[in-house]
């Protein structure tokens, strides 16, 4: 099996191609009939769809691998334990999945590029649903201790009530470029012009 | 036997040119008996040819030596031969056989399935799909054995690519049916519940003569799908469903029906009793993973209900009126649900509050204006195909024979003496 293309995308750190390499590869290996599973790296593949958050499918790939090759791995079974978590929105359990287990050295790089990336979304899901949260609480959503998340957000502009232990939020207005194509402008307004003539 | 080996010469020389094909092709189909009969010892003839020069003829062969019943040993060669012929076949050539083509794609996933290997059969059965159909909007027959496949070998994400293309021409209806049915359960695993339900209302609706065991099935899905989703379910179908739909569906899912009752009522304990008192009946439909998500999907209807009502309500009330244990698991409700964009919401923990808000969205963003012209030029793409249907059912000689008997009768009643109306 030819995994020069994953290890490729690995080391650019390019880890939301992986689910769908793996994918393609997976199907590829299996038509030409080649016993690939005690080679395959289901770990890294696991943790592909985790890092794209496509939890759905994570779960079809956990519930398709035999059961010998599950017990014979625990760092796979680590893997799916985040997973897990995910799925049940055991928000603060995700962290204890990814600190829980010892990872191998090729596998380590991946999970805390999603470590970090979990928490960057857990901080944009508390931005946008909370309007004030107890400390303990942020804490527990960004993985951090009390103190290490009350300076995250203070960074983010929020503020802190040190006598309520309560932060406060502070959205940030989002400035998206909007880069308009005047030919698609051109053709609402034609579709406007000959809806109403 | 030399006219095998005969048949051999002639297919390794007239593959090159498309006129030479069409005269293999004679000669193939008159040589088809004849192969079925010699079928036992065509195996090593194959190797004879290449599958991406002879394509035509390789496809007759393999036809041929595929027929009979197949040992477990000899499914798991033919597998590979039938998945190299089809990575390497040439499309314009099989397609002059379409129905051999068909037949051997179809022997292959049986086989694949017989090995017990259903992943070995997605990929090729994918590339089979693309070489067979005309044009992306083309349903063959291989499209539901394609879904089946990804289906057994849990290949949800893969399955869902061919689903995103508009379907216009099919063959045959179960074809139809079929694709519909596995695709909605492709897209119930992959939660895009507006996808399923679209694609189960097709088989709901379908034209049919008599009832199938597939809109059955399809039909509980629906149901269920409903609730998750919309959250709601009308027990009547639209007017363009069949009669025979019309008049069955509903009294071959009764449990499903009384659940969406239930549902509506939207008490979650009377709901649970329910559930549980025909848990077997779910069970043996295999539709109670679905079932469960439809009770859960309760909380999230409740809270969205009250939304509607309230602009800001406290986490104890939303757990009261919710029936939820405690105000923290009313807070991780709304958490999700906000995650998942179904409600707009902010939670106050210090005053253990929510404030439910609009929807930010103001159509003014360039993605929007993106999705707005898309939107249109798929429908007008959409009416323009329409009128030219239209316009082929005008000239349709069956049409035009029914039209015209019942424009007689309408005549007739034009020539009516005494204008009704004017009549008080």
């Amino acid at each position: 099996m030819d995994f020069s293309v994953l290890n490729e995308r690995l080391d650019s750190k390019s880890f939301d191609k992986i689910a769908d390499l793996c994918d393609n590869l997976m199907l590829q290996v299996a038509a030409e009939g080649v016993p690939f599973q005690d080679e395959w790296p289901f770990v890294i593949h696991l943790l592909g769809h985790i890092y794209v958050d496509d939890i759905n499918s994570a779960r079809f790939l956990w519930k398709s691998i035999p059961v010998a090759i599950k017990e014979s791995q625990p760092e796979l079974v680590a893997a799916w334990k985040i997973g897990q978590k995910l799925w049940t929105r055991d928000y603060a359990g995700v962290y204890e999945a990814i600190r829980g287990f010892d990872w191998t050295q090729e596998t380590q790089v991946l999970v805390s590029a999603f470590s970090e990336l979990y928490t960057k979304r857990m901080f944009e899901l508390l931005q946008s649903a909370y309007s004030t949260i107890t400390i303990q609480d942020a804490a527990q959503f960004l993985g951090m201790s009390e103190e290490d998340a009350t300076n995250y957000v203070l960074r983010q502009g929020w503020t802190v009530d040190p006598a309520s232990h309560m932060l406060t939020v502070t959205r940030q207005a989002i400035v998206r470029e909007q880069k308009l194509d005047p030919g698609k402008l051109q053709r609402l307004t034609d579709y406007v012009f000959h809806l109403e003539h | 036997m030399s006219s095998v080996e005969g048949l051999v010469t002639q297919i390794q020389g007239r593959s090159s040119t498309a006129s030479d094909v069409l005269l293999l092709q004679n000669l193939l189909k008159q040589a088809d008996d004849s192969l079925h009969s010699e079928s036992t010892r065509l195996l090593p003839f194959l190797d004879q040819l290449d599958p991406s020069m002879h394509s035509l003829g390789y496809l007759y062969f393999l036809e041929a030596c595929t027929a009979g019943p197949v040992t477990k040993e000899q499914a798991s060669s033919f597998v590979l031969i039938i998945a190299r012929f089809i990575s390497s076949c040439v499309a314009e050539q099989i397609r002059l056989a379409p129905d051999k083509f068909m037949s051997v794609c179809k022997r292959f996933k049986d086989q694949v399935l017989l090995l017990e290997e259903p992943l070995r059969g997605v990929a090729p059965m994918l590339t089979a799909i693309r070489k067979l159909q005309s044009s992306t909007e083309h349903l063959t027959t291989l499209h539901p054995e394609f879904l089946l496949l990804c289906l057994l070998a849990k290949c949800y994400k893969t399955g869902l690519s061919i689903l995103e293309e508009d379907i216009f021409d099919v063959d045959q209806p179960r074809d139809l049916f079929l694709y519909c049915y596995y695709g909605g359960m492709i897209c119930i695993g992959q939660k895009h519940f507006l996808k399923a339900l679209e694609l189960l209302h097709n088989v709901v609706t379908a034209p049919m003569s008599t009832i199938n065991a597939i809109a059955v099935e399809a039909y509980k899905k629906y149901i269920l799908v409903s609730l998750i989703h919309p959250g709601q379910f009308s027990t009547s179908l639209p007017k363009y469903a069949s009669s025979v739909g019309q008049r069955n569906l509903k009294n071959l899912c009764l449990p499903y029906i009384e659940l969406a009752n239930s549902y509506g009522n939207g008490k979650i304990a009377d709901l649970e009793t329910y559930v549980q008192a025909n848990k077997e009946k779910f069970e043996t439909d295999n539709n109670l993973g679905l079932v469960k998500q439809v009770v859960s999907s309760m909380y999230k209807r409740n809270i969205q209900r009250l939304t509607q009502t309230y602009l800001t309500l406290s986490l104890q009330d939303i757990a009261n009126t919710v029936q939820l244990n405690s105000p923290k698991e009313a807070e991780m409700h709304v958490l999700q649900m906000i995650q998942d964009g179904e409600i707009y919401a902010t939670i106050n923990q210090k005053d253990g509050m929510v404030r439910f808000l609009e929807d930010p969205e103001q159509y003014k963003s360039c993605e929007m204006i993106e999705r707005i012209d898309s939107s249109i030029q798929r429908l007008m793409t959409l009416s323009k195909k329409l009128t030219i249907m239209d316009e082929l059912m005008s000239c349709e000689p069956l049409y035009l024979a029914k039209a015209g008997r019942e424009r007689q009768r309408l005549d007739f009643d034009d020539f009516d003496t005494v204008p009704q109306r004017f009549n008080i």
